[in-house]
């Protein structure tokens, strides 16, 4: 009955499964020593963490590798974070490294990540507050110690790169247990100096040396300080609080002087350029206007004055002829009316109005006369009158009538005898 | 009215760039762009001045009772 025998795979499987199901070990906290440490080439670090009774096998991945402050080596004192998981291949339980710090500072290390964690949640690592370091300071004040590398690094580095910028140097205690206190002094100390720029920090040393710039009355005086702050504690690795809140982090001292400060020579060569950059803009302005000023000076009108003058002589004279042709024009047209006029026919033969008028009187007179009844009467007609008015009527006369007759040479009274009516009228 | 306070040496350079940039865009008349061009020389030549002819700065400590006083590392 082979049924009740399981598989070497199937019971790596099953303790495998039992491990990675338990949340005790998804994240382990582990205390101990190292031994057996191989640096793989792949970056992997295989080791075991062992104390008087016991040891695990461990290994950190090259992704958390990297991220090691410190090297560790076989004896190292050290607190692991990680999970516990069995390796199939070879049956052993194992520890997968995430994070791994040295032993003995981890207390250290958990203050300064609360810190951390606190100042920027109180905003003083915010970009909004970092000032501007000035490109070219004339005082630059270092909290420092007064002897070691720092204060020589960042001398000798001001002097090679910028000589003329004056370096004083606030003497602080930079470790031991009253640095913090005396560096926030000097910090506060050195506001009242006219700096354009202030450098804090130290050499390197282990993370105690570094300490006090871990310290939260440091940070806060950095936080607070009206000058703009750079910071440089120890070497390249070393991270404190102080290079968080600062308003520019240098890597090491000789690094903080070096942003501090330009440097002489490239001062001097910048300005020189500018100073060709503002003669040739300068000529090429001059050069221009120049050119503009010969193309005036050789415009035709200005070479030949009196080619205006003649121009406009010119067209006076047109104008001056035309007036006149226009006046000519106009006194011939008058004069000719005049002529027709002065050569009329009435005008020249006056009297002709007078003939005509002369001519029209005789036929009226000869016309009136036809009608004057005087003219009758002389052939030998009379006109009978009574009682003042010409009788054309046999009716108004009768007998005994006292009638009037007129002759062409004068008139007679008559009585009338006799009436006799033409029948026929 | 209180006196101007003389401007600093990054202010003069800060200063000389502008008008560099200025004369350089063309956008001025002659008039103003050789007033602006003497100014400059002027400021080049402070510029200059300052940066060669002042004599190396010796460092100085703040004492105890906050005196300055000359500092040599040796």
């Amino acid at each position: 009955m082979n049924s009740k025998y399981l598989t070497v795979t199937a019971i790596t499987r099953y303790l495998k499964a039992k491990f990675d199901s338990d949340e005790n070990l998804r994240e382990v906290f582990l205390k101990g020593e190292i031994s057996n440490i191989k640096y793989h080439t792949t970056g992997h670090i295989y080791f075991s963490i062992k104390d008087e009774n016991s040891k695990i096998n461990a290994i950190m991945f090259s992704s958390s590798a990297k991220k090691l402050l410190f090297r560790p080596v076989d004896g190292s004192k050290v607190l692991v974070t990680g999970r516990i998981a069995i390796y199939e291949a070879t049956g052993g339980y194992q520890i997968y490294v995430d994070e791994m710090i040295e032993d003995g500072v981890g207390n250290l290390y958990i203050a300064f990540e609360k810190l951390k964690q606190d100042l920027a949640r109180e905003g003083l690592f915010d970009q909004k507050y970092k000032k501007q370091i000035p490109k070219i300071p004339e005082r630059v004040g270092v909290v420092t110690a007064k002897t070691g590398a720092a204060i020589k690094d960042i001398i000798s580095t001001i002097k090679r790169r910028y000589p003329i910028c004056e370096v004083i140097l606030f003497p602080s205690l930079v470790q031991g247990e009253s640095a913090k206190e005396d560096i926030v002094r000097n910090i506060r100390l050195a506001q009242n100096y006219d700096l354009d720029v202030l450098i804090v920090g130290r050499g390197g040393g282990s993370i105690e040396d570094l300490w006090p710039f871990n310290e939260e009355i440091v940070a806060r005086a950095i936080f607070d300080c009206k000058i703009p702050v750079i910071s440089a504690v120890g070497h390249e690795i070393d991270f404190t609080i102080a290079d968080y809140v600062a308003d520019l982090r240098a890597p090491t001292p000789t690094g903080a002087a070096e942003m501090a400060v330009p440097n002489i020579s490239d001062l001097i060569n910048y300005i020189n350029n500018l100073k060709i950059r503002l003669n040739e803009s300068m000529n090429k302005k001059i050069n221009y206007q120049k050119l503009y000023l010969d193309s005036i000076k050789n415009s035709y009108a200005l070479k030949n004055p009196l080619i205006m003058y003649e121009n406009k002589k010119q067209k006076l004279d047109i104008l001056i002829d035309n007036l006149s042709k226009v006046l000519v024009k106009k006194y011939d047209k008058a004069k000719h009316n005049f002529e027709i006029i002065k050569n009329s026919y009435v005008l020249t033969n006056p009297d002709i109005i007078y003939k005509d008028k002369q001519i029209k009187l005789n036929n009226l007179i000869e016309k009136l006369e036809l009608v004057n009844p005087l003219a009758v009467l002389r052939r030998g007609y009379s006109l009978t009158i009574l009682d003042d008015k010409v009788i054309n009527s046999i009716d108004k006369i009768k007998v005994g009538s006292k009638l009037t007759v007129k002759l062409h040479n004068g008139e007679f009274d008559a009585t009338v005898n006799k009436v006799k009516e033409n029948k026929n009228d | 009215m209180t006196k101007e306070k003389e401007k600093t040496f990054e202010e003069k350079l800060k200063e000389l760039e502008t008008i560099v940039n200025e004369l350089e865009s063309g956008d001025i008349d002659l008039d103003s762009s050789i007033e602006k061009y003497t100014n400059a020389m002027k400021l080049v030549k402070e510029c200059d001045e300052k940066l060669k002819n002042v004599e190396e700065k010796v460092s100085k400590i703040v004492t105890d009772n906050g005196t300055l006083e000359d500092f040599n590392v040796e």
